[in-house]
C-alpha cells in the first residue's frame, strides 16, 4: 500500500471511511476536526498529500528523533559489522580466550592479563586495533569484539521479540475486541492473568526454567543457551501490555461506520479485522513496536544481569554488564562500556519513538511503560 | 592436677549453673561474655585473649548442599556442621598436621582394633546429651551409618565394609547388622568384612556423626537436627542463611569430656551473600566479622595486599581442581581424546583465570598428600592434541560442559568449552547455580553429562580418599555420585580396595604414586592445580587465633573478638 493511497488497502470492497485517529492508514477528507489540525500542522501551504507523507514531514520536523534515528542506525550498523572488525581487526573471535597471550606495541611488551588477573586496558589502535577497549576480565576476551557481538544479540532479541510481541498482541487484540462474548473473555483474562505477574519475575522464573532443559514443543526443540529463549520469552511477557491498548481501540472501531458498510457488504470476518481494522491500528503498532524494542533491551539485559537471559559464554551487553560488575573495583570500564551502550541504544530508540508517535498521531495518548514489573498503559479506546 | 578448695568449687558450680540457666531461658541475646569453657573444664584448642561472648557474622557465596550431617559433602557443609555435630572421633582443633590427628569425639577414647584389623570397640562417652536435652545413645550411631545408606549419601560407599551394609544398601530395611550396641553400657561393635586401613579417619567424618534416631531419613538442611556439638543451629534457610547459639547442653554435660574448643562467640548468624565483592566491603566495614569464600578474583590481589597479615592470611589446602570426562559417553569413552583433552588444557593459563590461586598441577594426588610424587605425562601441545582427536575418529563430536557459576570457576568453564571448542567439537556450556551443582552432577540421570568442572578437598589426610570415592567403579552411585568421570576399570578398582586393607606405610604410599599415574595414564581427568584459600575477618577479629583446620577450613569455634 502507499503511504500516500487515499484508500488503504486493497481489493476495494467496501469503501474505506475514515479512520478514527486520522492515522496513516484512512483517508483525510471527512474528518473536519483532523482536516484542520493537519492544514494548521502544514501551515496551510497545499502540500496535503496522504497521512503518511503528513506524518513523514512532521518527523523530519524534528531533528531531536532524527539525530536519535542515525544514532541507533549507526550502532545497528556497527554491531552488524562485528564480524568484520573481530577477523580483520582484531583477529579473534568473541569467546576466544587469551590469558596468557603478549601484546607487543613497539618495543614495550603487555601482557593481557597480568598474573594477579587484571586485564589489560584499552589500547585503542596501538596494537593494531586488538584489544581496542581492552580484555574482559581474567580470560582476556576483546571487549570490543564482544561489545559488537553483544550488540548483534541484544538488538536481536530486542527486534525479534518486538515482532513476536506484536504477531501476538494484534492476532489476540483483533479476536478478542472484534468477536467479543465468550471470545473476548477468555483472552482478556488470559491476558489478565499474564499481566497479574511483573514482568521482570515472570520472565526470570522461564528464564531459568528453559536456560536449563531448553524448550521442546512437538518437533521443536529449542536448546536452553540458545538466543531464542530470552526471544521468546520476552515477546510473550509484553504481549498483554500491547494487546489490551489495541484491544481497546478495536472495540471503538468495531463501532464505526465503514465497518458496519463492510459487513453490510456481506464481508467476512477475516477480511473485516485484516483489512479494515488492521490499516487503521497501523500507527499505534508502529509506536509500540519502535517502544517495544527499547523495553525489550532493557528486559534482556535485565535477565542476562540475572543469569536468565543470554547464556555464558555468548555475550550480550546484559552479560556483559553481569561479568564487569565483578570487576568494578578494579576494571569500571568492563561495566561502564556495556552499560553506555544500552544507555544509548534505548535512549535513540525510545527519542526516535516518541518522534515517531507524535508524527503519527499527535493525539495519541499511548504510553507504553513496563518497568521493573510495573505497567502504566494508556491506549486510545477503552481498556 | 592441684588441688581445688571448697571454697572454688563452689563457686565454681555456681557459675556452671548460671550459665546452664541462662542458656536454658534461649532465645534472648546476650552481650555478657560466657564463661563456660574455663568453669566447664574442657580445653580450647585455641583460647586467645579477646572477648568472650557477641555475634559472629558470617557470609557464604552459596548455601551448602545440605546442612545435614549424613549427606553434606563440601567443604561448605563441613565448616557449617563443624561445631554443631560431633562423630564418635574427630581432629583436633588445629592447624596442619596437627588437625590431622584423630581423637576421641563422643567415644570415650580411640577404638579398640582386633580381630585382625576387623573389629572395632568403643564406647560411648557417658552422659551425653542433645541440644534438645534428650541422651546421647549408643544406637544413633548405628542409626546415622544407617541413615548415609537410606538418604544415599555420597559418603556412604565409606562404610560398605561393614557386615551387612552392602544388603541393607540394597533392601534399605531390616539394620546392618554389622553394627552391635550396648545402651546400658554405650559398648559399640563394629564387624567388617575385611580390613579397612581407613576407618578411623572415616568413622571422625561428619557422615557418621550420632543423631537422634526419630530423624527423618531425608534432607533435614531446613529443620536443623539436634546438636551435639558446642553450637546448635537453630534456624536454616536454605538459599538465604542459617544461624546458631550455644549448646546449652556442651557447657553442662558434652563439652566436659570432649577435646574440642567450646568457641567464643555466643552466636553466629551466617548470611548468604552471592556477591564476594560487597562480601569483601562487608567485611572491610565490619558489617561483616568472617567470609567462609576467598575475596573474588579480581579483588584479591588488592586484599592480599592491604590486609595480608592483619586481617588476611593466605591458606595451602590440599586439594585437586580437574574437568572430569564421563568414559561411558562419546567422545569420552575414547581414550586418545580424554589425552588430547589432556594435552590441550594448559595449566597455567587456569593459574592466570585463578588469579593465582592454585598452582597448577596434572595428577590426582595434591602436594602435601602421602604418596604424593610429582608427575607430568601431559605438558601442554595443542598441536598434538589436535592430532589424537584425528586419529581417535570419534563421531560424537557434541559436548556439554558443566560449571557452576561461582567465580573462577564459571571462567575455568568457560575456558575449558573454547579449549574443546579449538579441539574441533560443538561445545554447549551449561552453569549452574553453586548450591545445587553437584547435587545435579553426582545424579548419572541428569541428562548430557559429558564433562565439567570438579574440584576435591580431603575428607582426611589419606591418598585412598582421593581414590576410592572420586575413581574407584565400585563407588558409582545414582545420586550423589562423585566419581563424575564413571571410570570403572577393574584392575584399578582392585589395586583401590587392596590398598585400602593396608595400613598407610612408606610401601604403600610408593604404590599409591603409582596408582596416581595409571589413572592419569586413563587421562580420566584433567587436573589442572591445587587451591591455595584464605582467611579474611574484619578487623575486630583476632586473626593470630583463627584456626584453619586442613579437613574443615575455618574453625568457627577459633574465631574471637579482640578486646
Amino acid at each position: 500500500m502507499s503511504p500516500d493511497s487515499e484508500i488503504p488497502g486493497a481489493g476495494g470492497v467496501a469503501p474505506r471511511a475514515i479512520p478514527p485517529n486520522g492515522g496513516p492508514g484512512g483517508t483525510v477528507t471527512g474528518d473536519p476536526e483532523l482536516v484542520a489540525e493537519i492544514a494548521g500542522d502544514e501551515g496551510g501551504d497545499g502540500q496535503r498529500g496522504g497521512p503518511w507523507a503528513i506524518a513523514w514531514r512532521r518527523l523530519r520536523r524534528n531533528k531531536f528523533a532524527l539525530f536519535a534515528l542515525g544514532v541507533f542506525l549507526l550502532i545497528v550498523i556497527c554491531c552488524l559489522l562485528a564480524p568484520v572488525w573481530a577477523e580483520h581487526v582484531a583477529h579473534t573471535g568473541p569467546n576466544q580466550t587469551h590469558p596468557l597471550e603478549k601484546l607487543h606495541e613497539g618495543n614495550e611488551v603487555k601482557e593481557v592479563v597480568e598474573p594477579s588477573g587484571k586485564a589489560i586496558g584499552p589500547q585503542f589502535f596501538a596494537a593494531g586495533g586488538k584489544f581496542f577497549l581492552g580484555a574482559d576480565g581474567h580470560l582476556g576476551r576483546d571487549e570490543m569484539v564482544r561489545l559488537l557481538y553483544g550488540g548483534r544479540s541484544s538488538l536481536f532479541i530486542g527486534v525479534v521479540a518486538a515482532i513476536i510481541t506484536t504477531v501476538l498482541a494484534v492476532v489476540f487484540a483483533l479476536l478478542s475486541g472484534y468477536y467479543g462474548g465468550w471470545t473476548d473473555t477468555v483472552i482478556s483474562r488470559i491476558m489478565d492473568v499474564i499481566w497479574a505477574f511483573p514482568v521482570v519475575l515472570l520472565s526470570l522464573a522461564l528464564g531459568i526454567v528453559l536456560a536449563v532443559g531448553g524448550l521442546e514443543i512437538g518437533p521443536i526443540h529449542v536448546k536452553g543457551n540458545s538466543l531464542w529463549i530470552p526471544t521468546l520469552i520476552i515477546g510473550f511477557v509484553y504481549t498483554p501490555y500491547m494487546a489490551r491498548p489495541l484491544r481497546g481501540e478495536i472495540l471503538g472501531l468495531r463501532e464505526k461506520e465503514f465497518i458496519e458498510a463492510a459487513v453490510a457488504q456481506g464481508a467476512g470476518s477475516a477480511r473485516i479485522m485484516f483489512l479494515e481494522i488492521l490499516p487503521n491500528l497501523m500507527s499505534t503498532i508502529i509506536v509500540f513496536f519502535t517502544l517495544n524494542i527499547a523495553n525489550n533491551m532493557l528486559l534482556e539485559a535485565v535477565l542476562s544481569y540475572l543469569g536468565a537471559g543470554v547464556q555464558p559464554p555468548s555475550s550480550s551487553w546484559g552479560t556483559m554488564i553481569s561479568e564487569g560488575f565483578e570487576a568494578l573495583y578494579n576494571e569500571p570500564l568492563l561495566t561502564i562500556i556495556p552499560g553506555t551502550a544500552i544507555l544509548l541504544t534505548v535512549l535513540s530508540v525510545n527519542v526516535f519513538g516518541d518522534g515517531l508517535r507524535d508524527a503519527l498521531d499527535p493525539k495519541s495518548k499511548v504510553r507504553f511503560e513496563a518497568r521493573a514489573g510495573t505497567a502504566d498503559t494508556e491506549a486510545v479506546g477503552p481498556v | 592436677m592441684k588441688k581445688v578448695s571448697i571454697f572454688l568449687l563452689i563457686a565454681a558450680l555456681a557459675a556452671v549453673s548460671a550459665v546452664a540457666l541462662a542458656a536454658c531461658g534461649g532465645g534472648g541475646s546476650t552481650s555478657s561474655p560466657s564463661t563456660s569453657e574455663s568453669e566447664g573444664g574442657s580445653k580450647p584448642a585455641a583460647e586467645g585473649e579477646g572477648n568472650e561472648g557477641g555475634t559472629l557474622r558470617g557470609a557464604y557465596t552459596s548455601f551448602p548442599d545440605y546442612l545435614d550431617p549424613q549427606i553434606s559433602y563440601t567443604a561448605e557443609g563441613w565448616t557449617a556442621m563443624r561445631p554443631v555435630y560431633v562423630p564418635l572421633l574427630t581432629y583436633k582443633a588445629a592447624a596442619e598436621e596437627e588437625g590431622a590427628e584423630i581423637i576421641p569425639g563422643l567415644a570415650k577414647e580411640l577404638p579398640k582394633v582386633t580381630n585382625g584389623g576387623k573389629t572395632y570397640t568403643m564406647f560411648l562417652r557417658k552422659g551425653l546429651k542433645y541440644s534438645n536435652g534428650e541422651p546421647i545413645k549408643a544406637g544413633d550411631f548405628k542409626y546415622a551409618v544407617e541413615r548415609c545408606f537410606l538418604t544415599n549419601s555420597g559418603g556412604s560407599p565409606f562404610y560398605t565394609d561393614i557386615i551387612g551394609a552392602e544388603e541393607f544398601a540394597k533392601t534399605k530395611k531390616g539394620g546392618i547388622s554389622g553394627i552391635k550396641v550396648n545402651e546400658k553400657t554405650g559398648e559399640i561393635v563394629i564387624n567388617l568384612m575385611k580390613p579397612r586401613g581407613t576407618f578411623n579417619n572415616e568413622l571422625a567424618l561428619m557422615f557418621v556423626a550420632p543423631i537422634p534416631q526419630k530423624t527423618p531419613d531425608e534432607d533435614q538442611s531446613a529443620t536443623p537436627i539436634p546438636a551435639s556439638g558446642p553450637y546448635m543451629i537453630t534456624k536454616s534457610q536454605p538459599g538465604r542463611g542459617w544461624d546458631y547459639e550455644r549448646n546449652p547442653y556442651w557447657a553442662k554435660d558434652n563439652g566436659k569430656e570432649i577435646e574440642l574448643p567450646s568457641g567464643h562467640v555466643d552466636k553466629i548468624e551466617i548470611e548468604i551473600n552471592r556477591n564476594q565483592s560487597t562480601q569483601v566491603n562487608d567485611v572491610e566495614s565490619g558489617k561483616l566479622n568472617w567470609i567462609f569464600d576467598p575475596p573474588p578474583t579480581d579483588r584479591y590481589q588488592e586484599v592480599k595486599e592491604k590486609f595480608e597479615g592483619t586481617q588476611f592470611r593466605t591458606e595451602p589446602t590440599i586439594s585437586t581442581y580437574y574437568f572430569w570426562m564421563n568414559q561411558t559417553v562419546e567422545p569420552f569413552s575414547n581414550l586418545k581424546v580424554r589425552e588430547a583433552v589432556n594435552y590441550a588444557v594448559d595449566p597455567a593459563a587456569l593459574e592466570r583465570i585463578y588469579t593465582g590461586q592454585i598452582v597448577g598441577t596434572q595428577q590426582i594426588l595434591p602436594p602435601g598428600m602421602p604418596g604424593y610424587k610429582k608427575i607430568e605425562l601431559f605438558p601442554h601441545n595443542l598441536k598434538k592434541a589436535k592430532e589424537l582427536v584425528a586419529e581417535s575418529g570419534v563421531k560424537d563430536k557434541n559436548i556439554t560442559v558443566w560449571t557452576d557459576s561461582e567465580s573462577p570457576n564459571n571462567d575455568a568453564g568457560t575456558y575449558y568449552q573454547g579449549v574443546l571448542k579449538e579441539l574441533g567439537f560443538n561445545v554447549e556450556l551449561k552453569i549452574l547455580n553453586p548450591d545445587n551443582y553437584f547435587t545435579v552432577i553426582g545424579n548419572t540421570s541428569t541428562p548430557n553429562l559429558d564433562t565439567g568442572f570438579a574440584d576435591w578437598f580431603e575428607d582426611y589426610p589419606h591418598p585412598n580418599d582421593f581414590f576410592d570415592i572420586l575413581l574407584n567403579g565400585e563407588s558409582i552411585q545414582s545420586t550423589n555420585n562423585q566419581n563424575f568421570s564413571q571410570i570403572n576399570v577393574k584392575p584399578l578398582n582392585e589395586k583401590i580396595d587392596q590398598l585400602a586393607t593396608e595400613q598407610l606405610g612408606p610401601q604403600q604410599e610408593t604404590e599409591y604414586a603409582e596408582l596416581d599415574e595409571a589413572f592419569m595414564k586413563e587421562a580420566t581427568w584433567a587436573p589442572y592445580g591445587t587451591r591455595t584459600l584464605s582467611l579474611f575477618v574484619s578487623e575486630d577479629i583476632n586473626l593470630e587465633t583463627a584456626i584453619w583446620n586442613p579437613t574443615f577450613e575455618t574453625e568457627l569455634t577459633s574465631l574471637e573478638f579482640k578486646e
